[in-house]
This record gives structure tokens, C-alpha cells and sequence, in this order.
């Protein structure tokens, strides 16, 4: 039985040129002042800009050989004497830096995977990064139970939390300065992968998710980082299409339908604040609800007041479909972002097909796409960096025209991924023979 | 009304250290407010000669008030609130309100737990995290902060601990509360499976405990039978029992039956029904038509992986 759809969702349009101009204001002019909380996150806002703009095919076209050349200096700048990058100049002393200040300005895991980005992103070689350094450090950021951390403290303590997301960004890390080779790598020893995966175990929660720690709420966010780091460490739960040999690694994610079932049942009908209140508190309101589907099922009381007052209006059973949000934990309202960090570990684990694009990119174009290019975090709201890179992340995921190939693990383009593939010293150390020869040339 | 240093005579004795922004062209540059790039200018003026003094504590809060992100404003902190002997419960006092302002910021949490761990009392949390959770009932940071208190102090049910004030059976009462203010409150339902399992690492669980929890879960249900957090919490304790699923039918068949496609009253049940009979060969053509109806009628929101699932019978029927 075909339904014809009220709103034609065809003319849900992404807005290419003014994602350009969002993405260009960002890298030449100054961030508003409200960004001052995010003054620590600067390196990520760099990637975020800068992968913007290569995934829009604009990377090129906005900066001149000499913007190119003093970005990468700048991304020099914020690396340490001792190996690894600040997150921000602001953390900087100059010449008054010595040992018994030097605690304050430590090296930072997020800044460290995301200057490496950004330095490929701009064409560099990472030939004057310290990368001995920051495979010896690395070690020393991974805590007994298998986390990573954010910051080194003087007496060897590692401060920050021990979830996920320091795990991906280290695993990253690792992953770019040498493959997924295992064991030491020119004299330097490897991370503990194998405790690694153990603390990612212990993160599942008894829904199918994975959380900031072990009991921890089931959150998409730790669940992608999670899988990607997985995928990093080459430790991914064995395929159930590839009728998979078991082999003698211990693998990440121990109840991979019980995972897809959770990423799967992020997809939600309640796209704004008004949507989360089940005003006759009998769970039938119309779908356009939090309670997802409401309206398809026979409640007590059906037909309830509000599925009545909803459907009057509506000419068919299936408008409710013209838009699916996604949300990060269970009973939540959806979010651009979370968009992202449910659609990447579905693809990560190559069953991105477990939800259906079509609703969930018009929602995106329709509802959290800004008038001005960029997302918000929900309808109406203005973009921020944060949600626009990863509103655009989902649609080049989806295969969007006019934005490249998307790795979802390492959260930028395919051909940056291959450009860091395609670097000498890597090659020298992780081996030929995966290296596709387009990663050749200079993105 | 901003605040500045350069003209206030406790600070003169400091050369204040302005930013090297990294060359002419930084990345991601922010127009910093003069207030702002002042006093991060005298906290690298402080830190750099490691000053630990009382005027670092007002400089540190003036800073962590318009960038609570930045990573080692809170160490410092820490340690200038050690050197100078400071008192830790004003510390608690200062971070009630601004926790309320950062509802979102990640070091303050870490921050709040090395001055409690220090302090050895939980004394006024417990109205702290009430007050929070009258913000946002599901801020994440809250309920873990909460969950760091309850291993802490010891206040799991049944295992010591126990000052009246608040104690391991307060605190599944609480719980119970919180789930009862909102029983689509997933934050609230995971705080009650680490309230009642999170004390019991490796030990078996007795039957008693299994039906007390099942029951809890399927009342919760009745009241609202759609809603993924109860049917969620039930199906993961019949799992952490090694309990078959079909344990769960006739309580499924209360919501949902295949027979009369009409009388579906929760897709999580129907759901719940299709993994049952996906369990056991000789009930897939049930299953089979169970995911077509979560697929066509009753949850067409994911239709796409009911399909899925549909289609994995044929291989072999794979489930959860």
C-alpha cells in the first residue's frame, strides 16, 4: 500500500554553499567571545573547522600556500619540549617555562590526536613531530584497569576521566603513529591493548550500550568512542555476515546483537523540548511524542484524547515518518550530535543499514540545519562549531552529494586517512600493503 | 561588572604574562573579552613562579567562571587549596553554586570528589545532588558523582555502612523516589540496577533478589507499558539471572499477541514476543510476523532493523 507523504521530503535540501560560508567565517575571522568556554578546546575546534571545509571540497580553495605554511606552524607552536601537544596557546608560558612549571602546561591527549589531524589535513609530513615521544608518554597515560587519561600530573598520576573518549583519542593516536601493529615498535612497547578491551567490557551496560564506566547510564557518545577505539586496535567483535573464524584475541563488545539492538532503538520522534511531555500522562499522545510509536499501539484508552486531537489534522498514517531525530540515551530528546555518535559506531560495526537514512538526513536538513550554513543542537537553535561538524559528518556518512568519502572511525575524510597512510615513516612501520596508492598525493 | 588586576594594589607585584597566540595565523582564535585575557595573563604570571596563596584561589575562581574547561585551573586550584591549608567545606560551599552554572562541565565533578574524599564526609550531598537534579533529573555528571558517594561511603543495600542518615536502604528508597517522579527516568533505573548489583561483584545472586527486581520492573511497566527504560531494566536482570527469555512470556502476552494485531499495547512487549519465539526453531514463522508487524504497524520507526531481524531468522536466528 503506497502512502503519499504530506510534505514532500525531496525538498529537504543541504545548503552546500552556505555550509562553505559558516565553515570560512570560522577559519578567518575570530570566534565570538561566547566560544571563551571552549578556550581549552581549540585544537579541536581547529580539526573541526578545517575537516569541515575538506569534507565540503574547500579545504584547497580557502587557504593560500603561506595560510597553509603558518597554520602548520601554529599547530607546531602548541607541541611540547618533552613530546605532545597543548590543547591551547593560553596554556602557554614562553621563556619563563621550566620543570617546576611545566605541570601546568602539560601535554594533552585530545589536543595531541587532533593537532595530528589537523596536520594532515594541511599537508604536512608530522616529520617534526616527536612521535618517540608521544609512544613512550602514551604508555604512561594508560592507567592499571586499561584507561587512558587526559593530563600527566608531576608524580606520574593520571588526571582525567577513564572513560571512552581518552581510549579513542589514544587508540587514535597509536593508530596513526603506527598502524595497528602489535608489540613494540622501534624500541618503543606498546599500550596494554588487551586490558584496553577489558575496561571497554566492563563499560557495557545491561541494555546493550556503553557507558562512561563500569554501572555507569548506557551514552551513545562513550559507545562510538568505544567502537572506534576498537577499530583502531584492530579488536572489533567478529562479523556475524563473515561466518568469522573465533580466533585468540579478546574482542570488544561481548553482546554485539544486544549493542545494535541499543544504536537502533536511538532513532526517537521527540525532536524538541515540547515533544518530552506526555501532557495527559496517559502515553498516547500522537506520535509526535517522547513515547516513541504511541500511536501505532492500542493503548486502554485508545483512542486517547491527544492521539484524537493529533490525528484530526493529519491525512495519512505515515506523516509521523517524515522526520526521525536521534537521541544519546534512552527517553531522550534528539540532538544533532548524537546523530553522529550513534550513526558511527553503526557503521564502524558495517550495519549502518539498520536505520533508515532518509528520515533522519531530512530531519537534519529541516530541522537542525541553520538558515546561515552549520547545525544546532535542536530545531532552531543556532549553529556551533560542535554540532555543525558533526551534523556534516552524518550526511557525508550518508553518502550526501558534494561532500567526500567519510571515515567514521577516525572522523574525517577518507582521503586525509589515506594521505596519513601514505606518509614514509608510517609505511616504513605498519608495512605496504594496505596503502591504497591515491593516498599519494597531497589532499 | 568585569574584574581587573591591573589596577588593584595585591597585584601589583606581578608581570603579567599576556599570550603568545602562536604566529599570524592561529587556528580557532577566539575574541577573548579584556576581562578574560587579563586574568588568564595573571594565572600564567602565578603559575609559572607556582604561587600558592590566597589571592590565587579568588584568581583561580574568576578564571574557572569563564572557562570552567580549562584542564589545569582545577589542579592548580587543588594544590594552592592543600599548600594554603584551606578549609575544605568553604570549598564545597563555593562549588554548590557553580556547579549550577556549568551544568554540563566535566572537571568540577572530579574536583568536587577530591575535596569530599579529603573531608571523609558526605554530609549536605545528598541535598546538593537534589538540587541539581531539580535542574536536569538526567544530568549525567550528577548520577555519576552519585554513584562515586555511594561506593565511597559504602551505601549499598545490606552492606554496612549505615550512619541513619543515609544508608544502602535510603538509598534504594531514594531510587525508588526518583523512578516514581519519572519511570521514563533512564538515568534512574540504571542507579537502581548499581544500587542493588553494585555491591554484589561476583557473588550469585538468590532467587529471592530475582523476583524481587522482576516484580519491581513489571509493576512499573503496567503503569506504562511503553517505555523502554522498565522493559529494558526486566529483560537485563532475566539475563543477569541466565533466566531463558521465554521466562518472560506470559508477561509479554499481557501487552501483545500475534492473534489479534489489534491488541498491541506496547511494541517493547511485541518485541520482547518476537525474540521469545526467535529463540526456538519451531516458533520462527511467529517471530517472522511479530517483526513484521513491529516493522509495518507498531514501530515503523525502525523498521530497518525489524527487517534485519526478520532476515536473520532465515540465516539462523540470531538474537540478543
Amino acid at each position: 500500500m503506497a502512502t503519499v507523504v504530506p510534505v514532500a521530503g525531496d525538498e529537504s535540501k543541504f545548503q552546500h554553499s552556505k555550509h562553505i560560508n559558516f565553515w570560512r567565517r570560522c577559519l578567518k575571522t575570530f570566534l565570538p567571545h561566547q566560544y571563551t568556554s571552549n578556550d581549552a578546546n581549540r585544537m579541536t575546534f581547529a580539526f573541526f573547522i578545517l575537516s569541515a571545509l575538506d569534507l565540503l571540497g574547500n579545504l584547497q580553495a580557502a587557504l593560500s600556500a603561506e595560510e597553509r605554511q603558518g597554520h602548520i606552524e601554529w599547530v607546531y607552536h602548541c607541541q611540547l619540549p618533552e613530546g605532545g601537544f597543548r590543547a591551547f596557546p593560553g596554556a602557554d608560558f614562553g621563556s619563563q617555562r621550566n620543570d617546576e612549571n611545566k605541570i601546568w602546561d602539560p601535554a594533552h591527549i585530545p589536543a595531541t590526536f587532533f593537532a595530528l589531524l589537523v596536520l594532515a589535513l594541511l599537508g604536512d609530513d608530522l616529520q617534526r613531530v616527536k612521535r618517540r615521544e608521544i609512544l613512550i608518554w602514551l604508555n604512561r597515560m594508560q592507567r592499571p584497569d586499561g584507561s587512558f587519561g587526559e593530563t600527566l600530573r608531576e608524580d606520574g598520576r593520571i588526571e582525567g576521566g577513564n572513560d571512552t573518549r581518552f581510549g579513542y583519542m589514544s587508540t587514535g593516536i597509536r593508530w596513526i603513529l603506527r598502524g595497528n601493529v602489535e608489540g613494540s615498535v622501534d624500541g618503543v612497547p606498546d599500550i596494554n591493548v588487551d586490558k584496553f578491551v577489558e575496561c571497554i567490557r566492563n563499560s557495557e551496560t545491561y541494555d546493550g550500550g556503553i557507558s562512561e564506566t563500569k554501572f555507569h547510564e548506557a551514552h551513545a557518545g562513550f559507545t562510538s568512542c568505544a567502537v572506534s577505539a576498537l577499530s583502531f586496535i584492530d579488536r572489533l567483535p567478529l562479523h556475524e555476515k563473515a561466518s568469522p573464524q573465533p580466533d585468540d584475541y579478546l574482542h570488544g563488545i561481548s553482546n554485539l546483537p544486544l549493542t545494535l539492538h541499543w544504536l537502533a532503538s536511538r532513532q526517537t520522534l521527540t525532536l524538541d523540548e515540547e515533544d518530552t511531555i506526555d501532557k495527559f500522562a496517559d502515553e498516547t499522545d500522537s506520535a509526535a511524542t517522547c513515547h516513541d510509536s504511541r500511536s501505532f499501539v492500542k493503548l486502554r484508552s485508545y483512542p486517547s484524547k491527544a492521539g484524537e486531537l493529533s490525528f484530526k489534522w493529519q491525512p495519512t498514517s505515515h506523516f509521523e515518518l517524515q522526520w526521525v531525530g536521534i537521541n544519546g540515551r534512552a527517553n531522550k530528546i534528539a540532538d544533532t550530535c548524537y546523530a553522529y555518535w550513534v550513526c558511527v559506531p553503526l557503521k564502524v560495526l558495517d550495519h549502518l543499514e539498520l536505520v533508515d537514512q532518509r528520515p533522519i538526513r531530512r530531519w537534519l536538513l529541516d530541522k537542525t540545519q541553520h538558515l546561515v550554513g552549520g547545525f544546532g543542537k535542536l530545531p532552531g537553535d543556532a549553529p556551533d562549531i560542535y554540532h555543525a561538524y558533526l551534523g556534516l559528518a552524518v550526511l557525508a556518512m550518508f553518502g550526501e552529494p558534494g561532500l567526500k568519502d567519510f571515515d567514521a572511525a577516525l572522523c574525517m575524510s577518507n582521503d586525509a586517512k589515506r594521505y596519513i597512510e601514505s606518509l614514509l615513516w608510517r609505511r616504513e612501520i605498519v608495512g605496504n600493503e594496505e596503502v591504497s596508492k591515491e593516498g599519494e598525493r597531497a589532499i | 561588572m568585569p574584574k581587573y588586576y591591573h589596577d588593584d594594589p595585591r597585584w601589583a607585584d606581578i608581570d603579567a604574562l599576556p599570550q603568545d597566540d602562536g604566529g599570524p595565523y592561529p587556528l580557532a582564535a577566539i575574541a577573548y573579552t579584556d576581562e578574560y585575557s587579563e586574568a588568564m595573563s595573571y594565572l600564567r604570571a602565578v603559575m609559572a613562579r607556582n604561587e600558592m596563596s590566597e589571592r590565587v584561589l579568588e584568581l583561580t575562581e574568576h578564571i574557572i567562571d569563564m572557562n570552567p574547561a580549562h584542564y589545569t585551573v582545577w589542579l592548580y586550584r587543588a594544590k594552592v587549596l592543600s599548600a594554603t591549608n584551606s578549609d575544605l567545606s568553604r570549598e564545597i560551599a563555593w562549588l554548590n553554586p557553580t556547579a549550577l552554572r556549568h551544568l554540563k562541565n566535566y572537571q568540577i565533578w572530579h574536583h568536587r570528589q577530591t575535596i569530599i574524599d579529603k573531608l571523609d564526609s558526605h554530609v549536605g550531598e545528598a541535598d546538593f545532588i537534589a538540587t541539581m537534579l531539580e535542574q536536569d533529573a538526567k544530568n549525567y555528571h550528577v548520577w555519576s558523582y552519585r554513584q562515586w558517594l555511594v561506593k565511597r561511603f559504602a551505601l549499598f543495600p545490606g552492606k554496612g555502612g549505615a550512619d541513619g542518615e543515609w544508608d544502602g536502604e535510603k538509598e534504594l528508597k531514594w531510587t525508588e523516589g526518583m523512578i516514581e517522579a519519572d519511570v521514563r527516568n533512564n538515568s534512574a533505573w540504571n542507579h537502581r540496577w548499581f544500587v542493588v548489583l553494585g555491591g554484589r561483584e561476583g557473588e550469585t545472586v538468590s532467587d529471592d533478589f530475582i523476583k524481587r527486581e522482576i516484580d519491581y520492573a513489571q509493576a512499573a511497566i503496567r503503569k506504562a507499558p511503553q517505555n523502554q527504560s522498565s522493559w529494558n531494566y526486566l529483560r537485563g536482570i532475566v539475563r543477569h539471572a541466565k533466566l531463558p527469555v521465554s521466562a518472560l512470556k506470559d508477561f509479554a502476552l499481557e501487552f501483545a499477541t500475534l492473534e489479534s494485531s489489534d491488541q498491541v499495547h506496547s511494541c517493547h512487549a511485541l518485541d520482547l514476543l518476537a525474540e521469545i519465539y526467535a529463540a526456538e526453531e519451531n516458533t520462527w514463522d511467529e517471530a517472522a510476523k511479530a517483526f513484521e508487524l513491529l516493522a509495518t504497524k507498531y514501530d515503523p520507526v525502525r523498521a530497518q532493523y525489524w527487517k534485519y531481524r526478520q532476515g536473520l531468522l532465515r540465516q539462523g536466528g540470531v538474537v540478543a
